[in-house]
């Protein structure tokens, strides 16, 4: 295992090809909850007001919108009514990736498969006008691209993931608070990470809960960390923050990791079960074309 | 030797996190594993902890007390005797004490302060007496309070309340650098029925009353007296007071006899106390009772009412009666024809005529202690020095008595006289004259029975256990040996000097008074035997007195010097405020009330093992629903 330096991605072809791309063209996020957004845009919502999808009638009050009353009523009527629409609006699609320097780790990368995970969901926010809010943390939150809307700014998405670096420690918590604290209003949140925080992730994941977010949570891990192949006396040291684990490898304690990580993965799950989110589990040796496509759209994220 | 370490290879991974979880899981099943944190050890050891501490019986003092010094006064006055509570009073007290000092701070055990508390005992009932001084020692103070025994005493206060605050004022054994100028706080263990509180002051909260009794009716003599009839030597009259504090008049039987034989039994009424305040008795219902009886001899006159009440220490009295004997009176004159035979018309047992260098020659230390005359008459002669005895004195006054001649004066007569006194009764002194007489200055305590113009003319001065009657003038110069009255004086002089013999010899004593008894200089020591089992010998004081204060019983206490006649003491509680057992619920201080504490003052220390048994029961089960609960998970 070392640190992907050699295939980086360079460009934005290197994170989505294009025969992707086009199978992306067709699919749009999907919120389970219907949604509140800000601008005006392609999603039904609750609320009435101006789109085109007729919704009902009501009585013509002084001081309502003249351009609203249908004329063709007061006509037949003659009594002033109001045309009545569904309004359409935008929604948030927030993408929270993991770069510290955990991800860096795995053959091949957790950091390229994570890249290629938001850049493919953010590209289908883009497509469908949602708006997309891409940020990236550490420890805290490093770097946001914000409110892009609009295949125009595939290149932007792009340029943010092609320009961060895995590294450095990881606060899930801290990352979580700042990113509640920007009220980026309601919609759906991804949020890409291993999840290996050694504070835990319940704390920050109870932080989101409070919003009112769609939470996707997809934890992706690494061939060797899944099945390690590791011999021998070793002295374990953490990317993040150096701590040493001295291990002697036996049958015993790789079945007590496997047993472990199983358990942790399992307990993430249940955690997010019983608060309504979504928990996907990926490789990084898996084909990210096939996990968008195939298991995104089962669970409902993606149409 | 040398532990060989391991190389290791060092391996980057993404977290170390679920590594560190395997090898801990690995730990758990290894045979030896270092002791992790864990909630259930945690609970397990703090409950055996509560066990352990339980059984080391912690005590916790509850009370936080504004002093550090406590006086523990204990009432063994003749009520506490009472057994309106089981089984007597002064138990009751000392039970109630116990418990106080059980809830004194000490040092060890967990308190609420730091420093110890200490405490002293004083029993007092007449007197006070202290058991034992400032200290914190639980265990010395509670030999203290036991080792206070029931006396038939009256209860006086100041005494103890004099002991105490000396005792406060110097700190005690074990102060620790405790200053003394801490005030000490009084607790008063008693029926609140105490005489002479209404003369005593104390601060506010100076003293705590806790009051023991619940009250009970009591019938008991409260005044008795025996003496021979003047006119028939032979005749013994018995005069008695009981008096009766219950609220419902008492019918019951008084009995008489002499020297522990029956001589008469008599049926008295008393009638209903008058009641005053709740429970409480304004004044007894009171009846008198006599008895004459014929008694010659020597004896002691037990009188016994025979009802059983709530105390029984009043409900018997004594008298000790002296055997009838004539007066025997020693005149020592260089010749007195008047004043012999004015003596000789008294009807005395003796009449024995001495010159003075006769009498001078008589061992003064024989006098002193047998006592062989009753009264001595000194006409016109004064000896160096005088035996103890009563006295007739005419002419110069013997020294050392306070008595000085300041000049002397003339022609004189009796201006004043006290008639009644019983010296000059049915005595007419109006036509004395006197030629020449000495103006006497007296000491302030003596009585002036006649007066003349310029000075006393008779005074009677007591001294040093001696009585003396002073004439201020020689007989022969003045006309009153041809006066009718000067008989009649001769007459009740010897009477009275030798009435006050019979008084002090009777040996009618209160409750707490000392027995006191001259044997000489030469004397051996004695037996005295009383009540309650006391037999003990007493030896005498350098200056030849016995003396026995250990008269805390009634009863009848006998004196025994060797070869010589025994000597008995009646003792007597006789004290109506003792009789009057109703327990007081408030005590008047110099008019300040003090409230009773009636409830019992609480174990403030309190055993914590209960409390710690409980806790350490609690930890057990949560240790189980912890462990549950995880299971579940």
């Amino acid at each position: 295992m070392s640190p992907t330096a050699t295939n980086r991605p360079r460009r934005l072809s290197d994170l989505l090809d294009p025969a992707f791309m086009a199978s992306l063209d067709v699919l749009d996020v999907m919120s389970r909850k219907i949604l509140q957004g800000k601008l005006q845009g392609e999603r039904r919502a609750k609320r009435r007001g101006r789109s085109v999808e007729f919704a009902d009638h009501r009585p013509y009050v002084v001081g309502d919108d003249l351009r609203f009353v249908d004329w063709n009523i007061y006509g037949r009527l003659d009594q002033l009514f109001l045309k009545l629409f569904l309004e359409e609006l935008d929604l948030s699609v927030q993408i929270l990736i993991d770069t510290s320097g955990s991800v860096a780790m795995g053959e091949p990368s957790k950091e390229l498969a994570i890249k290629k995970l938001a850049a493919a969901l953010g590209y289908v926010g883009l497509v469908n006008n949602n708006r997309v809010t891409l940020s990236a943390f550490a420890d805290g939150l490093r770097g946001q691209a914000a409110n892009m809307r609009g295949r125009r700014y595939a290149q932007r998405l792009a340029d943010f993931l092609l320009g961060i670096r895995a590294e450095g420690l990881s606060h899930f918590e801290r990352a979580c608070a700042q990113l509640a604290a920007r009220r980026a209003g309601a919609g759906v949140l991804i949020v890409i990470s291993d999840f290996l925080f050694k504070e835990g992730y319940e704390a920050g994941l109870r932080r989101l809960t409070c919003q009112q977010y769609d939470l996707y949570l997809i934890q992706v891990l690494s061939p060797q960390e899944i099945e390690p192949d590791l011999t021998g006396d070793l002295k374990l040291l953490d990317i993040e923050d150096g701590d040493a684990a001295e291990v002697t490898i036996s049958a015993a304690l790789l079945e007590y990791y496997k047993r472990n990580l199983a358990g942790y993965c399992n307990e993430l799950k249940d955690f997010c079960r019983r608060r309504g989110m979504t928990y996907l589990l990926t490789n990084s040796a898996e084909r990210m074309e096939d996990f968008v496509l195939k298991t995104l759209r089962r669970f409902g994220l993606l149409k | 030797m040398y532990l060989l370490k391991l190389r290791r290879r060092e391996l980057p991974v993404s977290s170390t996190l679920l590594w560190r979880r395997a090898v801990q899981d690995l730990q758990v099943n290894a045979p030896f594993q270092r002791l992790r944190l864990n909630l259930l050890l945690v609970l397990q050891l703090l409950a055996l902890l509560a066990v352990l501490t339980a059984l080391a019986g912690p005590v916790l003092s509850l009370r936080a007390r504004a002093g550090r010094r406590y006086v523990i006064l204990i009432d063994c006055s003749a009520s506490m005797n009472a057994t309106d509570v089981r089984p007597n009073r002064l138990a009751e007290a000392k039970r109630q004490a116990r418990q106080f000092v059980e809830s004194l701070r000490t040092t060890s055990g967990f308190s609420l302060g730091q420093e110890a508390e200490q405490a002293m005992v004083i029993a007092f009932a007449n007197t006070a007496k202290v058991m034992c001084g400032f200290t914190s020692d639980t265990h010395r103070l509670l030999r203290a309070i036991e080792a206070v025994r029931p006396t038939d005493g009256g209860s006086a206060l100041a005494t103890a309340l004099t002991v105490a605050r000396a005792f406060a004022q110097s700190p005690g054994e074990d102060a620790g650098g405790r200053g003394a100028a801490e005030p000490a706080r009084l607790e008063l263990f008693t029926d609140g029925r105490i005489a002479d509180t209404a003369k005593l002051a104390v601060n506010p909260g100076e003293l705590v009353f806790h009051r023991v009794g619940q009250g009970g009716g009591n019938v008991g003599i409260v005044a008795m007296q025996a003496r021979r009839s003047f006119e028939r030597a032979q005749e013994v009259n018995v005069f008695a007071t009981l008096a009766n504090y219950r609220p419902e008049a008492v019918d019951l039987q008084v009995q008489l006899a002499v020297d522990g034989n029956v001589r008469a039994v008599r049926d008295v009424h008393i009638p209903p106390a008058r009641a005053g305040q709740v429970g409480q008795v304004a004044a007894p219902g009171k009846t008198s009772i006599s008895f004459t009886l014929a008694h010659g001899g020597a004896g002691v006159v037990e009188l016994r009412q025979l009802r059983p009440d709530a105390l029984a220490s009043d409900d018997a009295a004594w008298a000790v009666l002296a055997p009838p004997r004539k007066l025997s009176v020693l005149l020592v004159s260089a010749g007195n024809f008047a004043l012999e035979s004015a003596l000789k018309a008294c009807s005395l047992g003796r009449l024995e005529v001495k010159t003075p260098a006769e009498f001078d020659a008589i061992d003064r230390e024989a006098l002193d202690a047998d006592q062989p005359y009753d009264v001595i008459v000194l006409d016109r002669h004064l000896p160096q020095k005088l035996p103890r005895g009563r006295f007739m004195v005419f002419g110069a006054p013997p020294a050392g008595i306070g008595v000085k001649v300041e000049r002397t004066i003339a022609n004189q007569v009796v201006v004043d006289w006290r008639r009644r006194h019983p010296v000059l009764q049915h005595v007419d002194l109006d036509n004395l004259f006197v030629l020449r007489a000495r103006r006497l200055s007296l000491p302030r305590d003596a009585q002036v029975l006649a007066e003349f113009g310029e000075g006393p003319a008779l005074a009677l001065v007591s001294r040093r256990a001696s009585t003396y009657l002073l004439a201020s003038f020689d007989l022969m110069q003045s006309n009153w040996p041809f006066d009718v009255g000067f008989v009649i004086f001769c007459y009740n002089a010897t009477r009275f000097l030798g009435g006050e013999l019979a008084r002090t010899e009777e040996g009618s004593l209160r409750v707490g008074q000392a027995i006191e008894l001259r044997v000489g200089r030469r004397g051996q020591s004695a037996r005295v035997r009383g009540p309650g089992g006391i037999d003990l010998e007493v030896r005498p004081d350098a200056a030849g007195t016995l003396r026995f204060a250990g008269t805390w019983r009634a009863g009848v206490y006998t004196v025994q010097p060797p070869h010589r006649r025994a000597r008995r003491y009646a003792v007597n509680l006789l004290d109506a405020n003792e009789s009057n057992i109703a327990p007081a619920d408030e005590m008047l201080f110099s008019g300040q009330p003090v409230k009773a504490q009636v409830k019992p003052a609480g174990s403030a220390n309190r055993e914590l093992w209960p409390l710690l048994a409980l806790a350490a029961l609690a930890l057990v089960c949560l240790e189980w629903l912890v462990y549950n609960s995880k299971v579940r998970l």
